[in-house]
């Protein structure tokens, strides 16, 4: 399975690849510290500190930068580049690129743009994502429930560049 | 419509709707209507896995050494879902094989059900491996009031779905007096109580079973009951194709392509299906002042619970192409995500621990200022 390779990173990395993830991690704990005192009896308390399996499981590396990329590079041939806009109520709120991740999804996240996620497979349904504008091919056939209108950013790439409405 | 186990007509099953049509005959795969079927038994067959290959030696220690009120939300967690399992073991098969009428349905049905009695297995593998004597935990599941209570709402709708269709089977659509009772069948009305059983089952799919899991990752987190844990992550993953299962089946019927009746009766039900999905979430979020009653556990309350209960109500109802209800956008819990992704579960008995939890277990005891000398 090919985001295996990439998603599960071994130890040694993992504490070289810490401080690129940190933005991200510092993010998931704003989260958590918006809700009304969640650890209130939390003495010496390991989720309160980060979530420890963010950096295990997900792409903590860019992998938008070519020498991170898992995909085999054509020699002479530039990959595609494609702009992805992210929306919230139709507004566009920012523009990422796509060009070297395997997934739309792992390419958002390490552009620090948040997706729900559970299966990255296609079958569970929560990357479900409006495609507002454009084109995606899938890498595998997704098989969770979408709409005409929506897309899994876990098993497609950009064919166009692309507007999505993230909630 | 009487029940066949084999249907002698001659007849085009693409021309059939998922339910209620001719009863099916060859159980054949070559033409189909529903290619999703056929997808979702593969994929669970692909995630064939058996309690017996995870290790549970540690857990049994870290249990013993939980305090009384964590060992409470430990055994409730698990009563409620081999309550929840025990249902789906057997339900979607009682219920919905003697009105299917498309064989890669039938087969979906069967191998889904399959799949809850391993679910419903592996928690006699946890309980003979973690407290000295089961059959005390399982006693209490029917004595219990709190669970006994949830169980009402699970099955209420199976039972009367199962009620009316055997009247159905056997009697025809009219008017029946059965033992002094006098009871109307028609087929419209077994429709719209097929749609809503099919909605609580992908209540119980999508919302009942993720209370548990919060509190199985959050020990987990703390390196405490990690066999449960991952127990649990293969038990997630087959529930989320459940739920997909259930979410393609709602679709389906709603959109009244092979059955209109189907889509104007889900038209008409939106009201009840809402009521259903909070009905549920107020349920979940009780479920966790019962199971907090005597004290949190570390990570989490039932506050951040019963938020968490929220957002995935919203998530679940969106997809089955209703209004949120409670506008709950982001997950509080957003470290459950990784847990719940099963990616680099292996169940190889040789190996006891998964990878990611020995690192996590080390990242979480190991102070970053024992790296000094690294360069980071
Ligand atoms: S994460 Fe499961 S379908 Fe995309
Ligand atoms: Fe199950
Ligand atoms: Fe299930």
């Amino acid at each position: 399975m090919n985001q295996s390779s990439s998603n599960h990173t071994s130890s040694q990395e993992d504490f070289l690849l810490e401080s690129s993830a940190s933005s991200h991690e510092e993010l998931q704990h704003e989260d958590f510290s918006l809700e009304a005192d969640p650890f209130d009896d939390s003495l010496d308390n390991p989720l309160d500190a980060e979530p420890v399996q963010e950096s295990l499981l997900l792409n903590t590396e860019d992998c938008e930068q070519p020498e991170a990329s898992a995909q085999i590079d054509l020699e002479g041939m530039d990959k595609p580049l494609h702009a992805v806009s992210i929306c919230h109520d139709s507004h566009p709120v920012q523009t990422v690129s796509f060009q070297h991740a395997n997934t739309l999804l792992e390419s958002l996240e390490a552009q620090d743009v948040p997706v729900h996620y559970q299966c990255r497979e296609g079958y569970c349904g929560s990357c479900r994502t409006q495609l507002l504008e454009g084109e995606v091919h899938y890498t595998e056939e997704p098989m969770a429930w979408i709409n005409d209108d929506e897309i899994l950013p876990c098993c497609c790439i950009p064919k166009t560049a692309i507007r999505i409405k993230l909630s | 419509m009487s029940y066949t186990t084999f249907n002698q007509k001659t007849f085009d099953t693409l021309k059939q709707p998922m339910f209620f049509g001719e009863t099916v005959n060859v159980a054949r795969y070559d033409i189909q209507k529903h290619k999703i079927f056929e997808n979702l038994i593969e994929k669970q067959l692909s995630f064939f896995w058996r309690p017996e290959e995870v290790d549970l030696a540690n857990d049994r220690k870290d249990f013993n050494d939980l305090p009384d009120h964590e060992q409470h939300i430990f055994l409730s967690n698990l009563k409620y879902q081999t309550l929840l399992d025990s249902v789906q073991g057997r339900s979607p098969n009682v219920a919905f094989l003697p009105i299917v009428s498309l064989p890669e349905l039938e087969t979906w049905i069967e191998t889904w059900s399959f799949s809850e009695t391993i679910h419903s297995r592996s928690y006699t593998h946890i309980m003979r491996n973690v407290v000295p004597n089961p059959a005390e935990v399982f006693d209490d599941i029917t004595r219990n009031d709190f669970i006994t209570r949830r169980a009402v709402s699970v099955t209420k709708y199976y039972d009367e779905l199962i009620e009316k269709c055997s009247f159905y089977t056997q009697l025809g659509e009219g008017t029946h007096t059965i033992n002094g009772k006098v009871v109307d069948i028609n087929l419209r009305d077994l429709k719209r109580t097929l749609y809503l059983t099919m909605v609580s089952v992908n209540v119980l799919e999508a919302i009942r079973f993720y209370v548990s899991f919060a509190c199985s990752f959050a020990f987990a987190e703390r390196a405490k009951m990690e066999g449960n844990a991952k127990i649990i992550k293969l038990i997630a993953r087959d529930e989320a194709l459940h739920l997909t299962g259930t979410q393609h089946i709602l679709q389906i019927m709603a959109a009244g392509k092979d059955d209109p009746e189907m889509g104007e009766i889900a038209a008409s039900c939106k009201e009840e299906v809402r009521e259903i999905f909070l009905d549920a979430a107020e349920q979940e979020k009780e479920w966790a002042g019962y199971l907090f009653k005597d004290g949190s556990m570390i990570g989490l309350n039932q506050q951040i619970l019963a938020q968490y209960v929220e957002y995935i109500t919203d998530q679940r109802i969106v997809a089955i192409g209703l209004p949120p209800i409670f506008n709950a956008k982001s997950n509080p819990l957003p470290w459950i995500n990784s847990w719940l992704n099963s990616d680099n579960v292996q169940v190889a008995p040789q190996e006891a621990e998964i990878s990611s939890y020995l690192v996590g277990a080390l990242d979480s005891a190991v102070d970053t200022d024992d790296f000094g000398d690294f360069d980071l």
